[in-house]
């Protein structure tokens, strides 16, 4: 792991803080929304009013971005809610380690080894099927609030 | 089978004292069924034979249970006949119709008359004793057959009728033949025609029928529960049908015979709901609301019929009051009911409300010509009287549901939807009564209005802030109508009345109207905001500002027919309409008024931050309507018009509102536009308002940092929302901003090319910078010049090529299956809108109105388009293609791409040829018949192309056609040869819906006259495989004729595509029966 340094920098250098505040009637669905500290895609927005004359309210239905858990919130149309950071990078596979890891390459040549192989089966098949078929593959890396995961593969033809 | 028919009716005589009524029922249901079955074949006589047998049971020859039998198995027959009610038989529908019409014509009458003597024959037992003797069933199945005839689609004079509607006219003045259509309560008219004339009106058959009701009622009136009785139902519903009888069953008599006929019914009816105040009690009290239902019904049928005027006479001939007066007394009561009932839905006071309501309706709908309907006076008040309970009890609901909390009421737009009926119906009412209506609405409102001053900081104005809300909706339903995309104009009713009143400031419509506009005025004032315009009051003052603007702001007419009518003052009427139409007009009151819609619009999207309902009002509501071209030219006059765009340029207030309002406020800023005095003036007003943000997204697009800046969610904010404005801006292109949306355009072509490389993973980006593009091109690409032109296309293409870059091969990981849905979701709008843009692009080849001169040299745009589906093709899946708009919009695309640029495609690469004809051989095996459709007609272009091409000597689709060495050096397949036997698989072995018949007719010939070889081997190896001779010699005559019957000739004109069309489906008749059951 003598990446690590490098990796810690890089988090820290990114700077940016973990979320953003928006207005919670700005957001929309495909937008990205913090519910019960976790971070979300919206997939339902509605409103509605707290009684007859009274101010406008939000309802999101948000799903996990990581664990795909559903999760809602009801917030004050004019208040604001919290948006998370949410960060992709694509990085070349290089190998799949057995322990569980992937090993990718950065865009100024380093690698980074820290990042583990989904434990769902499914996921996890599909990112060995494609490796093992010895194509050349790039993989997105999504994190946000400190967590990251892969969420996207794609193929740029055969390995040479 | 009348032997089986009659077996049945056997059956069910002999068996007519069991108690076991289902089975009964059953039988004489089958044995209907098999009558029905032979009804064409069987002799007259038999039948005639068999009726009679069924007459004599129900004349009661046989007894009174064989009565009840003949009476239960003719109402099966006549349910059984009747094409609503009849059973599945499995038989053309050609013999229905025909088993109706000769019943109808044969039968029908016969029927009723016995049913009529059947029930005669019983009426002296039924008079004398109690209600359960077998003689009340029987009179009662007598009455329902008789109700069931009555319900019967006559079709017989359909023809005079029609005949009778093209103004050879016998029955007009006062009872009018046309229909209502009625939403709510069913009302059918029954015109049974001349030759009933003798059983229903002149035999006294009802007064007969009334009496004998009439009669029972007042025998049973101890038993509260007779009403509800089978005997007395069968006959109200009988009375209420014969309330529409209708058409040439009457004489030609200016409808003499029917209003006496009418009046006769009503006579009949009144008993049943008046004193509406008594009966409403005591049916709150318990007594049955059946029969006031049925009466509220009759009056309906009857208002279906009749004119105001002749409708409110009926009951002056036996009565002190008119039927109007009847009708707004019942109303009352209904409304009353209503209100003390607190509510609750299903009770007899909300059906009574309804049913009578569509009376109104049915009375005061605008016949011809939007004439608005008289009443007369004493109907008037009545309806004034209603209106005001009406208003009244709507006044009262809304008070009682202010505090009402929860989730389950609904925003403006959901509550107009669901009571626009009924608040259409009210303004009807209102507009009978105009003269008392109007001002009642300003008393009301300002009662309203000046409570809540009174009450400022003293009592919580919830209610009626409520109370404002219903009133500002009825009264929009009342002042004006729904434009529907239209202008509308200010209504008749409206525009006629008040003749007396010349100056505009005193007509109660302008006063009415005026009031709404000083209280929605006030909501300028921060403190008076604060205190009382709420959110939802707010969304009601926006609604009605935009339904009035729509009718009265600056109206067109108002302009020119006050200059042209000046010299025509005397003309008391005519004075008063102008003065209504004239007072918000361009040279009056118009622009004071525009200038405080304005501001008032500021304020709703300015200072009631996230009221995502009440700014959606403004933008797509309200802005609209304000930049009608009229318009315009004042609007950008106005100070506040350039705050709104000012502020809309500059200040972050604005930024918070959601992306879609965003989207059309920027359309609606920009289309003002058009009101600019010069296009100069105008482009350089655009470039003014989107210059920053054009500006912003270059900026942002050239920084360093762009790829970490831009993955934070602010700058994705900023980033949206000003791709949202632009759209909205590219919407609003118009010939005289052309140039200015161009440049704004071409600005940024660059930044969005970056952004599309920075944005790859947010897909809601990406799709946003698409739906931009496609918007601009659509609104550019007709008005560019060859070097622009050029420009863009080149810019699309690395669009394109950049899109496809990005996500060809790409898979989507995540645990959450409706986050993997999402990302197809995406996925399919953004290549709907690739489509679009290249369907985009193809309009410049059909509609350009550039002023290029032949010289320059311009895109081939088919070529570019040729070039951009085979970017976009690898990136549809056969999962995308499930979509089923992708799905049209793709092969839509392709198939107009072959129809008229065939040319094009042998200068094709193998690897896009191959794309397209994949494609095309997907297509043709689609299920959706349009998509065949559109292949069938690409495989026709390219095929008669080549052959056209061939017969002049040139290439026509060269190695394409005739066949190309692989890869790996085998010959492959010419596709001609091999669209040709895909389609002839097709054609004989496969199942396809016989509507593609004709279109595969049109690609079938050019196919086989280019590959007249290859046709013949497959026709041979056809007629081979066949082992039986006869089909053998079947098929071979069946394939000659194909190609040589109707003397079918090898060109490919209309006339022979025609020949050949009716020789493929002989064809196909002639053969598929056999060879598919091979």
């Amino acid at each position: 792991m003598s990446d690590d340094d490098h990796h810690f920098e890089s988090k820290a250098d990114a700077g940016a803080s973990k979320t953003y505040p928006q207005q919670a009637g700005t957001i929309r669905k495909n937008g990205y929304i913090v519910i019960k500290a976790r971070p979300c895609k919206v997939v339902e927005v509605s409103t509605s009013k707290t009684g007859k004359h009274g101010h406008a309210k939000c309802h999101f239905v948000g799903i996990d971005i990581f664990n795909g858990k559903k999760l809602e919130d009801i917030v004050p149309s004019s208040h604001n809610c919290d948006v998370p950071h949410v960060n992709r990078t694509d990085y070349q596979l290089i190998d799949i380690s057995e322990d569980g890891f992937v090993s990718l390459l950065t865009e100024n040549g380093n690698t980074k080894d820290d990042l583990r192989l989904p434990t769902d089966e499914n996921l996890l098949t599909q990112i060995k099927d494609g490796f093992a078929e010895g194509k050349d593959l790039v993989v997105t890396v999504m994190s946000a609030m400190g967590e990251e995961q892969i969420c996207a593969l794609k193929d740029i033809g055969p390995k040479n | 089978m009348i032997r089986k028919a009659c077996f049945c009716l056997c059956f069910i005589m002999q068996n007519a004292s069991s108690p076991d009524a289902y089975v009964q029922a059953k039988v004489a249901a089958v044995g209907a069924q098999l009558m029905k079955r032979g009804w064409l074949e069987f002799p007259d006589a038999e039948k005639d034979a068999f009726l009679s047998e069924v007459k004599q049971a129900v004349l009661g020859n046989h007894g009174v249970d064989a009565q009840f039998m003949g009476v239960n198995f003719l109402e099966s027959l006549v349910s059984e006949f009747s094409p609503s009610t009849s059973s599945a038989m499995g038989l053309p529908r050609e013999f229905h119709e025909q088993c109706r019409i000769t019943l109808e014509r044969d039968y029908l009458k016969k029927f009723y008359c016995w049913a009529q003597d059947a029930t005669l024959s019983v009426t002296n037992k039924v008079v004398e004793c109690d209600s359960t003797a077998i003689e009340v069933k029987v009179c009662a199945a007598a009455l329902r057959l008789m109700f069931q005839i009555m319900n019967w689609e006559f079709q017989c004079n359909k023809s005079a009728l029609d005949l009778a509607k093209k103004g050879l006219n016998m029955f007009s003045s006062g009872v009018r033949n046309d229909t209502v259509m009625l939403k709510k309560s069913e009302c059918v008219l029954v015109q049974p025609g001349p030759a009933w004339h003798d059983v229903l009106i002149s035999s006294g058959h009802i007064g007969w029928l009334l009496g004998l009701y009439g009669t029972l009622r007042q025998k049973f009136s101890y038993d509260s529960h007779w009403l509800d009785s089978p005997i007395a139902v069968s006959a109200r519903q009988l009375i209420v049908q014969l309330c529409s009888l209708t058409g040439t069953v009457f004489p030609s008599d200016n409808g003499q015979t029917q209003q006496h006929h009418l009046v006769q019914m009503l006579s009949g009816i009144i008993q049943w709901i008046d004193p509406p105040d008594a009966i409403s009690s005591a049916i709150e009290c318990g007594k049955s609301e059946s029969e006031l239902l049925d009466g509220c019904r009759a009056l309906l049928s009857i208002a279906t019929l009749t004119t105001p005027m002749i409708f409110h006479q009926l009951l002056k001939s036996i009565s002190t009051f008119g039927t109007l007066s009847l009708l707004s007394a019942l109303m009352c009561e209904a409304v009353k009911a209503c209100l003390a009932n607190n509510n609750e839905e299903e009770t007899w006071s909300w059906y009574a409300r309804d049913i009578l309501l569509d009376t109104w309706t049915a009375i005061l709908e605008p016949k011809d010509s939007g004439k608005s309907v008289v009443l007369p006076p004493d109907g008037k008040s009545a309806a004034a009287n209603v209106f005001e309970l009406i208003v009244q009890s709507e006044l009262n609901v809304a008070a009682a549901s202010a505090f009402d909390d929860g989730d389950d009421y609904d925003n403006i737009q959901t509550s107009i939807s669901v009571m626009d009926e009924r608040l259409s119906s009210y303004a009807l009412i209102a507009r009978a009564a105009i003269d008392v209506t109007i001002p009642l609405l300003d008393r009301l409102f300002s009662e309203r209005f000046s409570s809540l001053h009174q009450g400022r900081g003293k009592s919580d104005p919830t209610r009626t802030l409520e109370e404002l809300y219903s009133l500002l909706l009825i009264i929009g339903h009342v002042l004006a109508d729904e434009g529907e995309g239209e202008t509308p104009l200010v209504p008749e009713a409206l525009q006629c009345n008040f003749v007396d009143i010349v100056e505009a400031e005193k007509h109660p419509v302008v006063i009415l109207y005026g009031s709404i506009i000083k209280f929605a005025e006030q909501s300028l004032d921060q403190e008076m905001r604060a205190a009382f315009f709420s959110p939802r009051l707010m969304e009601a003052i926006i609604w009605f500002l935009a339904r009035w603007s729509a009718t009265y702001l600056m109206p067109l007419e108002s302009g020119k027919q006050f200059s042209s009518n000046k010299h025509d003052l005397q003309h008391e009427p005519q004075l008063t309409r102008i003065a209504l139409l004239s007072f918000c007009g361009d040279q009056n009151q118009g622009k004071l008024v525009l200038d405080i819609i304005v501001r008032i619009s500021i304020i709703t999207l300015v200072s009631y931050p996230g009221e995502n309902d009440l700014q959606a009002l403004t933008c797509c509501q309200l802005l609209p309507v304000l930049v009608r071209r009229n318009i315009c030219v004042h609007l950008v006059t106005l100070e506040s018009w350039h705050n709104l765009a000012s502020a809309f340029a500059n200040d972050r207030n604005l930024f918070s509102l959601n992306a879609i309002h965003q989207r059309s406020l920027a359309e609606a800023l920009i289309r003002s536009a058009i009101g600019m005095s010069n296009p100069e003036a105008s482009n350089q007003y655009v470039r003014d308002l989107m210059g920053q943000m054009t500006a912003y997204l270059v900026d942002i697009s050239s920084k360093n940092d762009l790829k970490v800046v831009a993955q934070q969610p602010d700058a994705i904010l900023s980033v949206t929302f000003l791709l949202e404005r632009l759209r909205g801006a590219a919407r609003a292109s118009e010939p005289r901003t052309q140039k200015a949306i161009f440049q704004m355009g071409v600005a940024i072509m660059n930044p969005v090319l970056t952004l599309l490389e920075t944005y790859k993973h947010e897909s809601a980006v990406v799709y946003l910078l698409l739906k931009f593009v496609v918007d601009w091109v659509d609104g550019q690409i007709v008005f560019l010049e060859a070097k622009d032109t050029a420009v863009v296309i080149s810019f699309c293409m690395r669009l394109l090529q950049l899109y496809s870059s990005h996500n060809i091969g790409k898979i989507s990981l995540s645990l959450s299956s409706s986050l993997l849905s999402e990302a197809s979701t995406d996925k399919y709008k953004d290549l709907r809108a690739l489509l679009q843009l290249l369907t985009n692009l193809c309009s410049k080849d059909l509609v350009d109105f550039s002023r290029d001169s032949d010289e320059v040299e311009s895109t081939d745009i088919a070529q570019v388009v040729y070039l951009g589906l085979h970017i976009v093709t690898p990136l549809i899946s056969l999962d995308m293609l499930k979509y089923p708009k992708l799905c049209h919009d793709y092969f839509a695309l392709l198939s107009h791409m072959l129809e008229v640029y065939p040319e094009k495609v042998p200068q094709l690469n193998s690897e896009a040829f191959a794309h397209i004809i994949g494609t095309l051989d997907f297509g043709i095996h689609h299920q959706d018949t349009e998509v065949v459709d559109m292949c069938l007609r690409a495989l026709k272009a390219l095929a008669s192309y080549h052959y056209k091409e061939r017969g002049t000597g040139k290439e026509g689709l060269g190695s394409y056609a005739s066949g190309l060495m692989d890869p790996n050096g085998k010959l492959q397949e010419g596709i001609l040869s091999r669209f040709l036997r895909s389609l002839l698989q097709l054609l004989l072995f496969e199942d396809y819906s016989t509507e593609l018949v004709s279109s595969a007719a049109d690609a079938l010939l050019p196919l086989i006259l280019c590959e007249q070889g290859l046709y013949q081997r497959l026709a041979h190896e056809l007629i081979e495989k066949q082992m039986d001779p006869s089909l053998k010699s079947r098929l071979a005559i069946a394939l000659r004729c194909l190609t040589s019957s109707n003397q079918l000739s090898s060109s490919l004109d209309r006339l022979n595509y025609q020949k050949f069309r009716k020789n493929l489906l002989n064809f196909l008749i002639e053969v598929r029966g056999f060879l598919r059951t091979m």
